[in-house]
């Protein structure tokens, strides 16, 4: 076992040694000493995971580190097995484990920090209780869950901890449990976690089942050598029938990720089931920064960065397309909210769009950089937001603030480091900009690149087919001619079997509206940033009272400054690099094209700015300034106050309240989902007290009786005789039966059994007899 | 070793009738103990066998069913002519676990009746002990029984005590309840009966028609040349096999086949136990009814007892029925899943929630013996072992409060969270463990079930469809657990429940052991379990697998 697994492993398990810490002794511990357990064990990982980062950057320079992940491989524990598949696991050891293993625990030691101050005060008061070690104790379960998801190498145990940050987050966001809406909000999420989690449990059934393993590396190389001979489940003669829905050959592949993406589409909230995030809120401000923001919700992307090979292009299209529609969606409904979590949240959910669909479309590796500059602007977002509610006195309404920059100039300064990073700040062609530029930029080319607007894209894979030094180069020069059908294989062979009919057309036009809806939210980002902005520290103070309160407070602006500082250079050095170096392992697969993965080696994206040539040109006019443009129009409304954003909205009434009231889905959820079951639910108890419980108990009654009255006439013998005069009596005139209980019990009791026995030996006596055979009774033994 | 323990309780028993009053409880208790302390030696043969070698494994498991049996203690006890009835009792793989959760669950069942004296029907605390114990030596007996003539008697013996203490100690309609209950066990007893005479005929039959493939098991034995009542030979003996699997084999009549029948007789009465549906109206009025102790053995072991039949009896000895009902057995499984969890959303009566919750889990049970894969029958073991161990442990929540509060109403709770912490944390566990948490028992053996039931696909046609249909059951599920927790313990601190008292020492002793167990056999599945049962159960699925005759879905009938 290398050092670097030792670490991690480490580094999983000191989060969990305290939470049984906090557990057993958290009362005794008490204010702020719980707390600052929590922070230690968080801050001993971050150092493990610097250490692991650091060793590990130099394995990359080496060239060792594709050794050491080889060799992380063969040290597995053996944890069960399922039917005759053994299920090992063991330490899933590359570079993305690596670099997210950091940026989990580096975000996660400075908001608990932050954690401390923020539960300084009144915060840790439920009901009137200080929880405050309960607090602590579950942010450290949430480490050590969030942790082991990161590093499991198995399918069966990502979904373990899955499931068990499921439950933190469930415990955090009803944190304040005592509250209705805490406790509604918090069951929404894991409920909706649930549906995702059923399409992610059908499509572990069709890995195991297909794969033959749940090992993540197994999995991806046994997929690609199915697909390769055309067996298994890329078998065009396999059958499944669903429900009359006969699903076989290359369909069921796709059916498989599409199965696996449900759960990340519960866990990341995309469309449909992006309900429950915003109602998330209903949290501690940390935990919307650490849960809601940074980690946990990402970990959907990261599920399918790490499935990113059991991916078909069909099944990457559904994600293209649920990540679009999630981006564009939230986007829009971010414009009018006035709640400052509630606006971080929709801009959350729109970030996660488009890191889905960044993966959809194949740009893993902006879709990754992405997640990881994502979480640190967005995690100090959050914390801004907290450190503004704290001050305002729990005040949310983004509409009774205003001018608070004065008052919290370094929330207010960091805060809009955030609004430029999301915003996609950058001088077009001058290397310079925050994370949100490089990463938006590049998923945009390559959506635009394959959605093939412009007409020059492929011609542009055969050129970087050249650039590849892997031996890649030819499949996925194949592969960019024929955009998102399966008839790129590895050979012609699969043509007609694996339903080239999805056309190439039909592939593109979507593609091609996909790209223009990223395109036009990315206008829309900015707009609604800096308007959530403006309004909160800029302008007039719009409640005196507010405004007098706010105040800062040392132990939480820290962690906003050490997050922003990190915000600036994420977007430069650290993560790109790593994240190329996984991409090449993490994106080799026959079927998957990932474009920036391939097209350019690590080395080349080591730059920073990827440059697909023609999109690139293109876009730098296209999407280059949209944060200036779009900043400019904010101020312009916002300045002067509330007034004309008012008339700009009764303007547009209609659109103002679908968005206000987010397209009616909860409306719509609540009415068939939640009414429907409990209706179905009613009607299922109704029908059992009443019609079910009647027909079995009068049917077995009757049955009993006849069967009394049949053994009583046909068997003659006093005992049997008796003992269904004892069964009568019960059946009949019970309170009689125990009219005295203390005298008759016993009695009655031995006489049942032994009537019972007798009842049992009589039946074999007489049919032996009826056979014609003598029967001795003897007794022996026993 | 295992006659002492089985019959260990009866001599408490016997010792309880003659104590002082004040001394029964602690006699109960000491009996309850020493049993458990006696049933955890019976892990020894077993230890070991999760690192052991091909040969280490045929020493523990033998290399076919019934081959090797553990403990084995036998003795002609009702000698006719031809036929034996023995006292046969031995463990292997598929009892042991079950052996063990029964003497535990006992041992805190008989520390959750400590308070018997405040209970509401108090009178009688002599018979009430003497009959728990006498229901622990049934319990026992039941699984450890390897002759199915002392199988049914130990059955029966079971069934009565379970009778009298509901229909004594329980609540307001304990009269209703336990007669529903002997009623419904009874008619599947009957049938269960039938077939046991009609098996020991037809066995008797067997060995005549074909003496040659009639080499029992037993070398003292040599060939068997009469009916047997012995499992093991039933599901061994090639000439029983042949016969009772064949197609033209008949029973009463020509055309009804003899395999398909037997099996769903025993099967019939093995369901009201589990209980799946239809036949499982009996449970949620025998729960609400009981007393908590008896709610706890209820549904820890009782409710096993039909799962444990299907693996001991229907599925060795008639495989080819199994093949015959694994259509209607799956669907009847899934079923019981969603409209158990369906039934338990829309309960008010927090006791009557978590009585369907049984019916749903135990649902998983059935779904995983009737698709008679390897993943399937192992999670349907498991899922009896871990529901053995939730589900007691949320009886016994609903009991803590209900002492307390003297009602079960669901929605007049709210806050307990708050008034009662400790406990509040110990339900937070308890019901996340029957909500199938990952991490938590509930969850491997629902995952298992899935798992085996999708891998099926290859025998069944419909085994895709159900196993989504029954993965919809973990939203469900959810959907009421988390919608009870929300009402009982969330919410704001009422005033109405302020001055309650935290759970006792009492009480932790009994919670805490169930929580620890519900977490441990959540993440170390195959220590815990999986090691000491698989090499059964494989066995099993060997000997289905390897039926002399298949008949097609539905055939017989």
């Amino acid at each position: 076992m290398s050092n670097y697994e030792t670490y991690l492993l480490a580094g999983v398990a000191i989060p969990f040694v305290s939470f049984l810490i906090l557990m057993l002794f958290g009362p005794r511990l008490g204010k702020p000493l719980a707390g600052w357990v929590a922070v230690a064990a968080m801050a001993t990982c971050c150092v493990l995971a610097t250490l692991t980062m650091v060793g590990w950057l130099g394995e990359v320079e080496n060239g060792t580190a594709a050794e050491m992940t080889a060799a992380a491989k063969d040290n597995q524990f053996y944890w069960a097995d399922l039917g005759t598949v053994p299920i090992n696991i063991g330490v899933n050891l590359d570079s993305l484990t690596v670099i997210m293993f950091f940026m989990v625990t580096f975000i996660a030691t400075w908001i608990f920090v932050f954690s401390v101050g923020y539960m300084a005060g009144h915060s840790d008061e439920v009901g009137g209780q200080s929880k405050y070690h309960r607090f602590f104790c579950y942010l450290s379960l949430f480490g050590f869950s969030m942790l082991g998801l990161i590093i499991s190498s198995n399918l069966l145990f990502l979904f373990i901890f899955w499931e068990l940050v499921g439950l933190c987050s469930y415990l955090l966001i009803g944190f304040y449990f005592d509250k209705k809406y805490a406790s509604n909000a918090a069951m929404k999420a894991f409920i909706t976690n649930r549906v995702g989690d059923f399409g992610f449990i059908f499509g572990l059934m069709m890995v195991y089942f297909f794969l033959g393993t749940l090992d993540l590396d197994g999995a991806a190389a046994e997929f690609s050598r199915q697909y390769a001979s055309n067996t298994g489940v890329f078998d065009p003669a396999f059958t499944i029938n669903i429900f009359g829905w006969k699903v076989s050959g290359a369909m069921l592949a796709t059916l498989m990720g599409v199965g696996l993406f449900c759960g990340a589409m519960g866990k990341s909230a995309q469309f449909p089931l992006q309900v429950w995030l915003p109602d998330a809120m209903a949290g501690p401000t940390p935990v919307s920064a650490l849960i809601h923001a940074a980690t946990m919700v990402a970990a959907g992307v990261y599920l399918v960065a790490r499935v990113f090979r059991l991916l078909t292009p069909e099944a990457q299209m559904f994600i293209a397309g649920v990540g679009c529609i999630t981006l564009t969606a939230m986007a829009l409904i971010a414009i009018v909210q006035t709640d400052i979590k509630k606006c971080l949240a929709y801009s959350t959910l729109s970030q996660l769009g488009y890191m889905i669909f960044g993966l959809g479309v194949g740009a893993w590796i902006a879709a990754l950089f992405h997640l990881m500059t994502h979480a640190f602007f967005k995690a100090m977002m959050f914390l801004g937001s907290g450190q503004v509610i704290e001050g305002c006195h729990h005040e949310q309404d983004m509409r009774k603030m205003g001018g608070l920059i004065r008052k919290m100039p370094v929330t207010g300064i960091t805060f809009l480091i955030g609004v430029l990073a999301i915003a996609g700040f950058g001088i077009p062609n001058a290397h310079l900009g925050l994370g949100g530029y490089f990463s938006k930029d590049e998923i945009l080319a390559v959506a635009w690149d394959r959605a093939g607007i412009g007409g020059e894209g492929h011609g542009h894979h055969g050129d970087h087919g050249g650039h590849g030094d892997d031996g890649h180069g030819g499949d996925h020069a194949l592969a960019g001619t024929t955009g998102f059908t399966l008839v790129a294989g590895a050979g012609g062979s699969h043509g007609g079997d694996h339903g080239g009919d999805s056309s190439e057309e039909k592939g593109s036009g979507a593609l091609k509206l996909m790209f223009w809806c990223a395109l036009i939210t990315a206008y829309v980002t900015p707009f609604y940033m800096m308007r959530c902005w403006w309004m909160t520290f800029m302008g007039k103070p719009r409640d005196q009272h507010v405004h007098d309160h706010a105040h800062e407070s040392p132990l939480m602006f820290l962690p906003l400054v050490i997050l922003a500082i990190f915000t600036v250079v994420s977007s430069y050095a650290l993560f790109r690099p790593l994240i190329a170096d996984a991409a090449p392992a993490l994106t080799d697969a026959v079927l998957v094209t990932s474009y920036d993965g391939h097209a350019y080696d690590a080395e080349h994206a080591k730059g920073a700015l990827i440059k697909l040539e023609a999109a690139h040109d293109w876009l730098f006019w296209g999407v280059g300034w949209s944060w200036l443009i779009m900043f400019i129009v904010a101020i312009v409304i916002y300045r002067g106050g509330l007034d004309f954003a008012a008339k700009i909205k009764s303007a547009f009434s209609p659109i103002a309240t679908l968005l206000e009231k987010k397209y009616y889905f909860d409306e719509i959820y609540d009415f068939l989902l939640v009414r429907g079951c409990r209706l179905i639910a009613s009607i299922s108890a109704f029908w059992d007290t009443y019609i079910v419980d009647w027909i079995v108990a009068s049917f077995t009654s009757k049955v009993t009786e006849r069967f009394s009255v049949f053994a009583g006439r046909g068997v003659d013998a006093n005992i049997v005789d008796g003992v269904f005069n004892g069964m009568a009596v019960t059946s009949f005139d019970l309170s009689n039966f125990f009219r005295s209980p203390h005298t008759g019990r016993i009695r009655n009791y031995v006489l049942f059994t032994a009537g019972a026995a007798a009842v049992a030996i009589l039946l074999i006596l007489v049919f032996d007899q009826m056979s014609g055979t003598q029967v001795v009774l003897t007794s022996a033994g026993g | 070793m295992l006659t002492y323990i089985v019959f260990l309780p009866l001599v408490g028993a016997a010792v309880c009738m003659f104590v002082p009053k004040q001394l029964v409880r602690g006699v109960a208790l000491l009996t309850t103990v020493a049993t458990f302390l006696l049933t955890l030696g019976l892990i020894g043969p077993f230890v070991g066998a999760g690192s052991a070698d091909a040969a280490g494994l045929f020493d523990i498991f033998g290399s076919k069913y019934g081959e090797k049996m553990h403990f084995v203690q036998r003795a002609d006890w009702i000698v006719g002519d031809n036929f034996t009835i023995e006292y046969f009792v031995g463990l292997d793989g598929l009892n042991m676990p079950l052996v063990v959760l029964t003497s535990f669950v006992s041992l805190l069942a008989c520390l959750a009746s400590w308070n018997f004296d405040s209970w509401k029907v108090n009178k009688g605390a002599k018979g009430y002990f003497a009959l728990f114990l006498l229901l622990e030596t049934g319990m026992l007996g039941t699984f450890v029984a390897l002759d199915f003539f002392l199988f049914y008697i130990f059955w029966e013996i079971m069934l009565l005590p379970m009778y009298f203490l509901i229909g004594v100690w329980g609540g307001p309609r304990k009269e209703y309840a336990a007669i529903k209950f002997f009623l419904f066990t009874l008619a599947g007893s009957v049938l269960m009966l039938v077939g046991l005479v009609a098996m020991y005929f037809y066995s008797a039959e067997a060995v005549l028609q074909n003496p040659a493939l009639a080499t029992s098991y037993r070398p003292d034995v040599g060939v068997l040349t009469t009916g047997t009542f012995d499992l093991i030979e039933l599901a061994s003996n090639q000439a029983i096999q042949t016969y009772f699997n064949a197609e033209n084999t008949y029973f009463l009549a020509e055309g009804i086949k003899f395999a398909p029948l037997m099996f769903m007789f025993l099967l019939i009465g093995f369901a009201v136990k589990l209980p799946s549906f239809p036949v499982h109206t009996w449970l949620p009025d025998a729960h609400v009814e009981a007393p908590t102790p008896i709610s706890m053995i209820l549904a820890g072991v009782l409710l096993k007892m039909g799962g444990y039949g299907f693996l001991r009896l229907c599925y060795p000895i008639f495989p080819s029925g199994g093949h015959a009902w694994a259509y209607f057995l799956a669907v009847i499984g899934v079923i019981s899943i969603l409209y158990g969890a369906l039934c338990a959303m829309a309960q008010t009566d927090f006791k009557k929630l978590v009585a369907y919750s049984s019916v749903s889990h135990m649902g998983y049970v059935l779904l995983g013996v009737a698709v008679m894969t390897e993943a399937g029958v192992q999670g349907a073991m498991f899922q009896m072992i871990a529901h053995g161990i939730s589900s007691p442990m949320c009886f016994f929540l609903v009991g803590v409060i209900y002492d307390r509060a003297h009602h079960r109403e669901i929605n007049r709770f709210g806050g307990l969270w708050l008034t009662m912490p400790k406990y509040g944390t110990m339900a937070t566990i308890g019901f996340f463990a029957s909500l199938g948490l990952p991490g938590m028992c509930g969850f491997i053996g629902e995952l298992w079930v899935l798992l085996g039931v999708f891998a099926a696909r290859e025998t069944f046609d419909w085994a895709v469809p159900m196993a989504i249909l029954a993965a919809a059951g973990v939203i469900l599920t959810a959907g009421y657990i988390l919608w009870l927790i929300q009402r009982v313990y969330l919410g704001p601190e009422k005033q109405e429940y302020a001055g309650y008292p935290e759970a006792n020492g009492r009480e932790m002793l009994i919670l805490v052991p169930f929580a620890a167990l519900c977490v441990l056999f959540g993440i170390l599945p195959k220590q815990m379990l999986f090691d000491y049962t698989n090499g059964t159960l494989n066995l099993i699925v060997k000997t289905m697998a390897t039926a002399p005759a298949k008949f097609g879905a539905m055939a017989g009938m």
